[in-house]
């Protein structure tokens, strides 16, 4: 299973966190058994504010920045290793 | 720090219906809680009628008792200038509504005044006890003849921890009023179901208790009130103490501290903030779980932490928080989501610890933000005012 960590601190939630919690609901067939979603209050990402935007996500260990649904399910497909 | 100073506390509830099919309450409850006096009133006035006309007789009476009552004047003099003051009836030419005054010092000592409402009830042991009462007979000075005399009722009450005093107006004891089963109304009904009710839950709060009394005058209506309902519960108790932590402290050594004030708080707890749980979490070894499917009104979802009995998210949950105190009193308080969970826990508790972390994130001030986020200080400086005059909470502020 892979790991999903959406954070929802405030920061991230009022810049799109709160829409990415919702992508759990409408996940594509072929990965929806094979991911877990589980939120964050905050992933700690201020130490680098100075480079990186809200809102965060974690798949597995790899961090994304300014992520959306389209960056979040690329990362989760080839962490996966399927076609997408 | 946070320690237990007050050792009787007293809390004060209230509930109205109004006759069915008027927009407006006929009777009047007022409160005051003075904090640097620990003295605790409250007054309830049904007017004559119904309606308009009634809430402004009663309104007019009730403000004038209180206030006459803070600044501690004799009652002759108070209930003197109530009656001088309130406008005559144009049909039944008198000028009248009825009140009744609850004055409870710091130590137990109360002051009741009672005019025309149905008897104050003592609750003490499961038992009602009548209150020995001195009557005291007042002239209006605008009267022409002698025959408007009112006579008011005084006593002097000590009281002791878990005692109950309840009052209402009479739309409570003459509801059900020609059922078969009760033909002249509630009455004394009342006094047997408000001990049922103590005796099913030893420790039910003033505020369910008040609101029990009116409900069920109600019913006895048939869901349609024939006359304004209202009822006031005062309740001697241990104080419910509930603490609410947000905010990172402005320097890290104070981390620890903060995780303590946590772990060691003897009452209720809630945690709000991403950061701050952060904190809370590393400090004293717990995990965050957080639920995704607990999504309502567009508020981030509220986390699980053991031993914490609410983790929400912290600037805009607390805005939503402080946005339900600013409202009306709620009528319907079971609605979803974290800051109505916070909102609940608030009503049940009588002192309530705000301990504020004053460090500010300065992203959160980016002005390209699509939702604007206040400054922590003011958010909770906001909310501890709320508290302790519109819901008569006892507030103990401090900022780290």
């Amino acid at each position: 299973m892979l790991n999903i960590r959406i954070c929802v601190g405030t920061y991230c939630y009022i810049t799109g966190g709160s829409d990415l919690i919702k992508i759990k609901d409408r996940l594509p067939e072929e990965i929806k058994d094979k991911v877990v979603f589980v939120g964050s209050a905050c992933l700690g990402c201020d130490d680098e504010k100075e480079t990186s935007k809200p809102p965060y996500a974690k798949v597995g260990d790899v961090l994304i920045t300014e992520c959306t649904e389209d960056k979040l399910l690329n990362e989760i497909y080839s962490q996966l290793g399927i076609e997408r | 720090m946070l320690q237990v100073t007050n050792k009787f506390y007293i809390e004060v509830g209230s509930f109205q219906h109004n006759k069915h099919g008027n927009i407006v309450c006929g009777d009047s409850v007022l409160m005051h809680k003075s904090i640097k006096e620990n003295r605790t009133i409250a007054v309830l006035s049904d007017g004559l009628g119904s309606g308009v006309k009634a809430n402004v007789l009663s309104t007019m009476t009730a403000s004038m008792a209180l206030n006459f009552r803070k600044r501690r004047e004799p009652i002759t003099r108070t209930a003197k200038t109530i009656m001088d003051t309130l406008p005559v009836d144009s049909i039944r030419n008198i000028s009248y509504s009825t009140f009744t005054i609850v004055d409870v010092e710091s130590d137990g000592n109360g002051k009741i005044v009672e005019y025309d409402n149905p008897e104050l009830i003592l609750v003490r042991d499961n038992k009602i006890i009548k209150l020995p009462a001195e009557n005291l007979i007042i002239q209006s000075k605008l009267s022409s003849t002698n025959s408007d005399t009112r006579t008011i009722k005084l006593s002097n009450i000590l009281l002791q921890k878990e005692d109950r005093l309840v009052f209402f107006s009479d739309g409570v004891t003459q509801s059900g009023i020609g059922n078969r089963n009760m033909p002249f109304g509630w009455g004394d009904g009342v006094n047997e179901f408000i001990l049922e009710t103590v005796k099913e839950k030893i420790d039910i709060s003033a505020r369910e208790l008040s609101r029990k009394i009116v409900k069920q005058a109600d019913l006895n209506d048939i869901l349609r009130p024939k006359d304004d309902t209202s009822c006031v519960v005062f309740y001697v108790r241990e104080p419910r103490r509930l603490l609410i932590c947000t905010g990172p402290p402005f320097t890290e050594t104070k981390d620890k501290y903060l995780a303590e004030i946590i772990r060691d708080y003897k009452g209720k707890k809630i945690v709000c903030g991403g950061t701050t749980s952060k904190i809370v979490s590393r400090e004293l070894g717990l995990e965050i779980i957080i639920d995704l499917n607990d999504v309502i009104a567009g508020l981030p979802p509220s986390s699980k932490m053991e031993g914490i009995d609410l983790v929400t998210e912290g600037i805009i949950t607390l805005g939503s928080l402080a946005s339900i105190l600013e409202e009306d009193f709620p009528k319907n308080l079971d609605q979803k989501g974290p800051h109505w969970d916070m909102y609940r826990m608030i009503l049940d508790a009588d002192i309530i610890d705000i301990v504020a972390g004053t460090k500010i994130n300065i992203a959160h001030q980016d002005p390209s933000l699509p939702v604007e986020l206040e400054i922590r200080r003011n958010v909770v400086k906001k909310l501890a005012s709320l508290l302790e005059e519109k819901y008569m909470k006892t507030v103990k502020l401090k900022f780290i």
